[in-house]
């Protein structure tokens, strides 16, 4: 595995409040990484380091094995993609001007979009599958196509790694499941490394394969999702009893024993 | 249609507004269209008039309406918000007052070619814009209730703050005190119009410059600094640049109200809300409606003026009454 992001005992802390306490991580090509992990166990805020966007105080991380600080900001939106728990969207842009300003990094400052963008729109737009709204305006577009709009910016910006905040918190089992499936393409057909945090226990089960489990601002667990999702884990993870029981081939997860 | 086209198109009809409205301006008056023929005969009050009052005029016009069309559709990006503008704002009367204070202390001459009752306008308008910034974020976002609150509240003050003012001025400078407060276009040469100019140019090129970054901004913070913006720096340019060149111009022409807030919703009405089709064309539009604003100020009860403010905030408020009205069943705020 060809490792692109590694952590090198990052702490971060706001104020007083230390969020992240040395934390060691080798992400590498074409995988699907889960962050799981409690309500502010610190989750955004790896995110947030792992992209530049917020420095860690301690530690370093490694970008293609150079430090990330090193690279200015339009070289790495050429390369890390981001997408929001919530994506704000304050004017109403039709979805595919959203969808064009993931080739922000690539245009000039009084530039328009070229020829080559426009396409790599409509291919982005083609491959998530949402063509048919592209005169939409997004604001008035469901949390699902937001999602999936959302998804063909950060494709645009010909990434080698999309890090997402919370992808499918705020959708029904069959938006969550389209969602993940397409994030799991794009890891197979495009050699992405996903990156993602989530709270929840059987999206992480059942799309990702590695789960990093941070527990008060630490890599608590860290593996394949067989490995580490077990009743040890997971109860010591929410602090609640948690049982997990694994059945031909499939998995029962619930609270209590 | 794309954007680049968009913004071509929507540039050149603007531009050719812009130079039928500046025409017609330029001949309606008091003295109207014969003035051609008086020029050509060489009439000395004829050329007077022309090249001392009514060319300035349309030039000041041009660069007042267009500095609060851009301001207002720049500080809409900046707050996130369709309803920001100098005047809703309180950078209107910030200014005002900082321009007030400058005369009345007689500091007009000023220093190196910059006058001191426009660096008091640009002071007082940045101070207020990062007051009511403050004041209207709550856990970092912009709540539009408190932002128009604040902004109404500032503008009371500095309302308050202008009529103290006034109470202890001599008949003759209350009086110009107020037709200034009224808003006015009433200049005669074109020196105040290089005055602001100065001010206005390196402004609205800071503002053209980011208008793909408002656009970005506008996807949240971090999207933004995600896909390459440097936030913080884009904010401190919007400030520093929309006081700058909003202060210049309210300390000629007194506060113009509701152009910075009418014509971006225009625009974004007709052309969508790209930043960088709506920047520029706010500020060919502004210069429109401005003109053609001071041409019925100047023709409607001729030979007496109206203060071209007051025309306005009369079509502005009405303007804005009706979206109101209209849109009761969306959310425009």
């Amino acid at each position: 595995m060809q490792t692109i992001i590694e952590c090198r005992g990052v702490s971060f802390s706001y104020g007083a409040g230390e969020i992240l306490r040395d934390i060691n991580l080798s992400l590498g090509k074409g995988r699907m990484f889960g962050i799981l992990g409690a309500n502010g166990a610190g989750k955004s805020t790896l995110l947030k380091i792992l992209m530049g966007i917020l420095k860690a105080q301690r530690g370093s991380v490694l970008f293609n094995d150079k430090p990330l600080q090193g690279y200015d900001r339009r070289e790495i939106a050429k390369r890390i993609a981001y997408i929001p728990q919530d994506p704000v969207f304050a004017f109403p842009f039709t979805v595919s001007e959203v969808i064009l300003m993931g080739r922000a990094p690539y245009i000039g400052r009084f530039e328009f979009e070229r020829e080559i963008d426009l396409e790599a729109a409509k291919r982005a737009m083609d491959t998530v599958g949402i063509s048919h709204l592209k005169d939409r305006l997004i604001t008035e577009t469901s949390s699902g196509e937001r999602q999936l709009a959302s998804i063909a910016r950060a494709l645009v910006q010909e990434p080698q790694v999309m890090i997402l905040d919370e992808p499918a918190t705020f959708l029904d089992i069959k938006h969550r499941n389209e969602i993940m499936n397409l994030l799991r393409k794009l890891r197979e057909e495009h050699g992405i490394l996903i990156i993602a945090a989530t709270h929840d226990i059987f999206t992480a089960l059942f799309y990702f394969d590695e789960i990093i489990m941070i527990k008060n601002g630490s890599v608590f667990a860290n593996g394949s999702s067989e490995t580490v999702i077990n009743r040890e884990n997971l109860s010591s993870l929410y602090g609640i009893d948690v049982t997990v029981r694994r059945e031909g081939g499939k998995v029962f997860i619930y609270p209590g024993d | 249609m794309i954007a680049k086209k968009k913004f071509i198109i929507s540039l050149s009809v603007l531009l050719l507004l812009w130079a039928v409205t500046a025409a017609v301006s330029v001949l309606s008056g008091t003295y109207d269209v014969s003035i051609l023929e008086a020029l050509f005969r060489g009439d000395e009050l004829a050329n007077t008039i022309f090249y001392k009052i009514r060319i300035p005029r349309v030039l000041m016009a041009t660069v007042a309406g267009g500095t609060l069309g851009i301001c207002g559709a720049a500080l809409q990006a900046l707050f996130r918000n369709p309803l920001a503008s100098p005047f809703t704002l309180g950078i209107s009367g910030g200014a005002s007052l900082g321009a007030l204070v400058g005369i009345r202390l007689g500091l007009a001459a000023g220093i190196l070619g910059f006058s001191m009752v426009t660096i008091l306008a640009f002071i007082f308008s940045l101070l207020t814009m990062l007051f009511v910034y403050s004041v209207s974020k709550v856990g970092g976002v912009v709540a539009t209730g408190r932002l128009l609150l604040a902004g109404v509240v500032m503008n009371f003050l500095y309302s308050a703050f202008v009529l103290f003012i006034q109470f202890f001025s001599n008949f003759t400078e209350s009086l110009q005190t107020m037709r200034w407060i009224m808003g006015s276009l009433d200049i005669v040469g074109l020196d105040e119009v290089w005055k602001t100019l100065m001010f206005v140019v390196p402004g609205c090129i800071i503002l053209l410059s980011i208008t793909k970054d408002m656009n970005l901004f506008g996807l949240g913070d971090d999207v933004a600094s995600s896909l390459g913006v440097n936030v913080k720096k884009m904010q401190s340019l919007i400030y520093f640049a929309t006081s700058l060149s909003a202060g210049a111009v309210i300390s000629v022409t007194g506060p113009i109200g509701f152009v910075g807030l009418v014509i971006p919703h225009i625009l974004r009405m007709i052309l969508g809300v790209d930043n960088r089709i709506i920047l520029p064309c706010s500020f060919l539009l502004g210069a429109c409606f401005l003109m053609a604003a001071d041409t019925v100020s100047r023709t409607l009860i001729s030979p007496v003026e109206i203060p071209v403010g007051i025309i306005t905030a009369s079509l502005g408020g009405v303007f804005f009454l009706w979206l109101l009205i209209r849109s009761k069943k969306e959310v425009i705020v």
